[in-house]
């Protein structure tokens, strides 16, 4: 990721019209317009389906679904972003998908724009890593490790007792995405 | 069993010949070694009913309890139309008869892929995913479809 004093490279997310999220600018991998979903039975209402790229199955999250805790009917007329991300360092990197309502932005980030994270939806402690302040409002940035291996279903299952992980929400960016 | 299931909590069937059985909307695949036959569904003994059964077929000397779920794997309380036929699955430990809209065998090559970690609920029945060309199918066992039933309550669909 292109990085200097000035701040790092991100992209800016519409997980819906109004739900926004940033990942560092590595982790999104390719976009996909209306792709070929498949249904999974069994799995949670916000992750209900699959897509297959390059030969592998993709789990493909509803966010917005998720923390608003809105069950809907899955949707097949999405953009679908791939993401990678490692589970730790040096590891074989994973790949996972998020619906998104439009096309991601790319932005630039300084340290000096950390904020809080917002209040609403209440779920974002637990899948984001840091957050910070982009044209007045508040930005989370996912922890997309955490996010794929099930963060948001202890969170739905924990009935309100939110727990966020233990990383610090007000680490640099420019450490954060390198 | 050759391969680990990403929730560590059981193995993918250790063969690449499985038996579909269609419920509703939904593929399903148990290996083949588990698939005894067919039955028809007119030979139902509804008087013989083990708990969450429909009833039971008796078949050379044994009764085999007789379940319909749903493409979820919920329980339903009734026979749909659409399920005409019974599917005998024995493991050797569970012996079980299973209403079904379609059996037939997957004769396509199919790669099995792991279920992704962030979709997998707990206890999950799903072993593996396979896309093949009618849409994506879930791989199981005659003894996770025995652990599902035996997690049925009784006040509720499953």
């Amino acid at each position: 990721m292109a990085e200097n004093g000035s701040g790092s490279n991100a992209w800016l997310l519409a997980l819906d019209p109004s739900l926004r999220a940033a990942v560092g600018e590595r982790e999104l991998i390719q976009l996909i317009e209306t792709p070929t979903l498949l249904e999974v039975p069994l799995s949670p209402y916000y992750c209900r389906q699959v897509l297959v790229w390059n030969q592998i199955l993709l789990p493909v999250m509803n966010l917005a679904n998720g923390l608003r805790r809105q069950p809907a009917a899955p949707d097949q007329s999405r953009l679908a972003g791939i993401f990678g991300y490692q589970l730790m360092p040096g590891a074989k990197p994973a790949y996972g998908a998020l619906l998104l309502a439009g096309i991601p932005e790319r932005i630039r980030v300084a340290d000096d724009q950390a904020c809080l994270l917002p209040k609403r939806p209440a779920g974002w402690r637990a899948v984001a890593i840091a957050c910070f302040k982009h044209g007045g409002h508040p930005i989370p940035v996912l922890d997309l490790p955490h996010l794929f291996s099930g963060a948001l279903r202890s969170v739905l299952t924990s009935r309100g007792n939110l727990k966020g992980h233990s990383a610090s929400l007000g680490a640099p960016f420019t450490q954060l995405w390198t | 069993m050759s391969e680990s299931n990403p929730t560590g909590l059981a193995a993918v069937p250790d063969t690449r010949s499985f038996i579909r059985l269609t419920l509703d909307d939904r593929q399903w695949l148990v290996p083949r070694t588990e698939a005894q036959g067919l039955a028809s569904l007119l030979d139902l003994d509804r008087e013989v009913r083990a708990p969450h059964s429909l009833g039971a077929l008796g078949i050379a000397g044994e009764w085999w309890p007789v379940y319909c779920l749903s493409g979820e794997l919920r329980r339903l309380p009734g026979l749909p139309a659409a399920r005409q036929v019974c599917l005998l699955l024995n493991n050797g430990v569970d012996q079980l008869g299973l209403a079904c809209d379609q059996v037939d065998t997957v004769t396509e090559s199919i790669h099995l892929h792991p279920v992704p970690v962030c979709m997998t609920p707990p206890d999950s029945p799903i072993l593996a995913l396979a896309v093949l060309e009618r849409g994506l199918g879930c791989v199981t066992t005659t003894e996770q479809l025995a652990r599902r039933i035996a997690t049925f309550k009784d006040d509720a669909n499953g």
